[in-house]
């Protein structure tokens, strides 16, 4: 059956902020459309509104030239309209299936047949009696797509599904879509990211602070003329200079580093070695999952392990704890910028302060220097270029790209000598990505090094020096950068060798 | 010193009718917070339904009237929490704490009038059964229906919550309130009818203190039976059976050591009174240790506030 929506003259008003501005869009089945745009650009709260969750101010939404009123979940679940979060709808200490009935009016033993029958026809393996929470994010967000398939959807909608992805799971998500789109489901995908856009939609609208600037066919656009539309102006594509740093000073250097952890949900590390010149940017890629998060903090000092040496600037550092490191101009950027970074619940200037060290002069005689504290975080914000001059906002206010820079801006502001970061511009729109790598170019400019963990190959390849890859724990051949190709890094990141 | 077999039984006895109000707040409790609300005025609203139960009956002349009154009392007065926290989205901590205190002055205020009036005899089953058969017959029969009622509970409240469609959805609440909204979950109503029913339940638990255990008003009667219960939901990882097991072992204990009190056992007697706290906690820590099951029996949501976006 034809499935038709549009969406017209939508509008939203949130204090201070227009998130959707007279939107009309129109959709039909058998295509999957892409909404694209920044963070804040409002596909979100045009997505809330068709699954019901906010009430737009102004506008109506039509499903198959019906006026329809979207006043609840409740009813974009009855128009058939399903919705896959951002961030899942879970009950993680449910079980799947538990997960799956809740909202469904079916008996136990039919729905179990209804579920066991969509496992089987999109090949989906997920086991229906364990915890949610033992899941993976990609295995969460098909329990998140069989929640939606119960109901026969007309119309899916998927927000921002790849940001908690691996590149595999990617994939295999790519492919059920498409398989959707075949059996008539119309898919609306919103993302910020433009290749996938490229590889899977058939139809882009780009939004832009709250308007859409463009409908057009994916097979009429490129990146560049995407990523102009989306971000309004023109970018220029960042490219680091390659340097040889063979006869630089040696800055860091780790021997025979192992790990051994008891929690099975970590990896165990197997004989890392590694060194930095100074200036030299060095990445590390692989799929999340890899012992990435153990190096980090290893390196970081949050793991402090026994019987190996850190060798820093020509100083034993690996007793140390991360505010020992940090005096020792050590300076870190871990992945979860809302849990580990920052506390978002804390305003910006504490936050600050919370990256504390001798010479900062933060707290005197066991007080906080709430003055100083403030021109130092006003600093921050005018040099990293945050989109705020209130130091007294609530981190939890600033959106990502703007967490990220105060972080960064944070960590840099002390002129750190090294700067070890992890997935610094996972989920960000391209404007912050553009800004953060540039700023990271910048300091290897300026002769302080870095090493930079990423799952971004792109962003490796853009600003590394040397890369090597993590695999299960252990540490590929470290290379020189322009040696080193996408390709390349796929088969050492799949586990396989090359020459 | 020897203990015939009949002795033992009426022991048990007296212990299984020493945590019954223990048993009958802390389900309650667990519903509620298992619906991520952290109600902590258990003691405030047993004492309300201890006193209402009294007076009712002083007044009405009807144990009936008592019974269902004082769960009214408790429910009313766990309303006023709901309001507050709910639809005022106010800390559910502080409102608890207050609950509690705001419950013990009131209660004192009515009590005046009914301090020193004696208590009805309310009427025991199976009164026959307990005094022929020897050990098993105290242990089981001469009970109040309410003791009864209180030792079934923890079983229906495991099977409610389990098995049933309404118990699935107030896990569902406390594991994450977004999530349960988007899905179309009214939390707020769902959070509503869990406290109502939590302060039913106290309710009840303070009336068996003042109409049946010991059947007369005291200012202060519960003597922290609210805060106990409040404890054994949390050491107990919200499980009702743990609940069960942890308020015999209270009550066990409580009746043991008054006994080894009297007569004369060398030991310290603080250390004596303290050995129920103790106990509960050390065995309910052990046989709840599977921290794989704790973390899929806490209500994630448990104490946030929710309000939904518009």
């Amino acid at each position: 059956m034809n499935t038709k929506l549009k969406v017209s003259e939508i509008s939203k008003i949130y204090p201070g902020c227009i998130a959707n501005d007279k939107v009309s869009l129109e959709f039909g089945s058998g295509k999957i459309y892409a909404l694209l745009g920044e963070n804040g650009a409002g596909k979100s709260t045009l997505v809330k509104i068709l699954s019901g969750v906010v009430k737009p101010d102004e506008g109506e939404v039509f499903l198959n030239n019906e006026s329809i009123k979207l006043n609840s979940p409740l009813d974009a679940k009855k128009n058939n309209i399903g919705m896959v979060f951002q961030h899942f709808n879970l009950f993680e200490t449910l079980s799947v299936f538990e997960n799956l009935s809740i909202d469904s009016d079916k008996k136990d033993e039919e729905l179990r047949a209804l579920v066991n029958d969509i496992l089987k026809k999109y090949n989906f393996k997920i086991d229906l009696d364990i915890p949610v929470l033992n899941l993976s994010a990609g295995q969460k967000q098909k329990v998140e797509i069989i929640r939606c398939l119960i109901r026969n959807p007309k119309v899916l909608i998927m927000d921002e599904p790849t940001s908690v992805l691996t590149e595999q799971e990617t994939d295999d998500l790519f492919i059920s879509l498409k398989q959707f789109s075949k059996d008539g489901i119309l898919i609306i995908y919103i993302t910020h990211k433009l290749k996938e856009v490229l590889s899977l939609c058939d139809e882009v609208a780009v939004m832009r602070k709250g308007k859409v600037v463009s409908v057009s066919n994916t097979i009429d656009e490129k990146i560049e003329s995407l990523a102009n539309k989306m971000v309004g102006e023109n970018l220029n594509t960042i490219k680091k200079k390659i340097n040889n740093f063979k006869n630089s000073e040696e800055i860091l250097k780790i021997s025979n580093l192992n790990f051994k952890s008891d929690d099975p949900y970590e990896t165990n590390l197997n004989n890392l070695n590694l060194s930095l010149k100074k200036g030299e940017c060095l990445g590390i890629a692989g799929i999340s999952g890899n012992g990435q998060n153990e190096l980090f903090q290893i390196l970081s000092g949050e793991i402090i392990i026994e019987g190996t040496s850190i060798m820093f600037r020509n100083k034993e550092i690996a007793k140390l704890n991360p505010r020992e490191r940090r005096e020792y101009l050590m300076a870190f950027s871990p992945e979860d910028r809302i849990s580990q970074a920052a506390v978002p619940e804390l305003k910006i200037y504490e936050n600050v302060a919370l990256n504390n060290f001798k010479s900062s002069n933060f707290f005197e005689k066991g007080l906080v220097n709430e003055k100083k504290i403030k021109e130092h975080s006003k600093k921050i914000l005018s040099n990293f270029s945050v989109n705020t001059d209130n130091v007294e906002l609530k981190s939890q206010f600033l959106s990502g790209g703007n967490l990220q820079k105060l972080i960064i801006g944070r960590e840099l502001i002390t002129s750190p000598e090294l700067l070890v970061c992890f997935n610094p511009t996972w989920g960000l729109d391209v404007g912050a990505i553009n800004y953060i790598h540039e700023t990271l170019i910048q300091i290897n400019e300026q002769g302080k090094s870095s090493i930079l963990i990423s799952t971004d190959n792109d962003e490796l390849l853009k600003l590394s020096d040397r890369i090597c890859v993590i695999y299960k724990g252990k540490l590929s051949k470290i290379m020189n950068a322009d040696t080193v190709t996408a390709e390349k890094l796929g088969i050492l990141m799949g586990g396989g060798s090359i020459d | 010193m020897s203990f015939d077999l009949n002795f033992i039984g009426i022991l048990i006895g007296a212990i299984m009718a020493s945590s019954v109000p223990l048993i009958l707040a802390a389900s309650g409790e667990l519903i509620t917070e298992r619906s991520g609300v952290l109600n902590l005025g258990v003691e405030g609203m047993m004492i309300i339904g201890a006193i209402s139960g009294f007076a009712l009956m002083v007044v009405t002349d009807n144990l009936f009237f008592a019974v269902v009154g004082s769960m009214l009392s408790g429910l009313i007065i766990s309303l006023i929490f709901g309001l507050l926290t709910q639809s005022l989205l106010t800390n559910h901590v502080a409102t608890g704490l207050a609950l509690t205190i705001f419950g013990i002055g009131m209660s004192a205020m009515i009590g005046k009038n009914f301090v020193g009036i004696p208590g009805k005899e309310f009427p025991l089953l199976f009164v026959n059964l307990k005094e022929s058969i020897p050990f098993l017959g105290p242990v089981f029969f001469g009970h109040s229906i309410i003791l009864y009622f209180a030792f079934g509970l923890p079983f229906l409240t495991n099977y409610f919550l389990k098995k049933t469609k309404t118990g699935l959805i107030i896990r569902a609440v406390g594991d994450s309130p977004t999530s349960a909204s988007n899905q179309g979950i009214n939390v707020t109503l769902v959070r509503y009818s869990c406290i109502l029913y939590g302060g039913a339940m106290c309710g009840l638990a303070g009336a068996y203190l003042s109409l049946i255990y010991t059947p007369q008003w005291i200012e202060n009667m519960t003597g922290g039976r609210g805060w106990i219960a409040l404890a054994l939901v949390v050491f107990a990882t919200w499980s009702p059976i743990k609940v069960l097991i942890g308020a015999l072992i209270f009550g066990g204990i409580t009746i043991l050591q008054l006994h080894m009190q009297a007569v004369g056992l060398r030991i310290p007697v603080q250390l004596l009174s303290a050995l129920p706290y103790i106990m509960t906690i050390i065995v309910l820590v052990v046989i709840s240790r599977d921290s794989r099951k704790i973390k899929l029996n806490t209500p994630t949501s448990l104490g946030q506030i929710f309000y939904k976006e518009k």
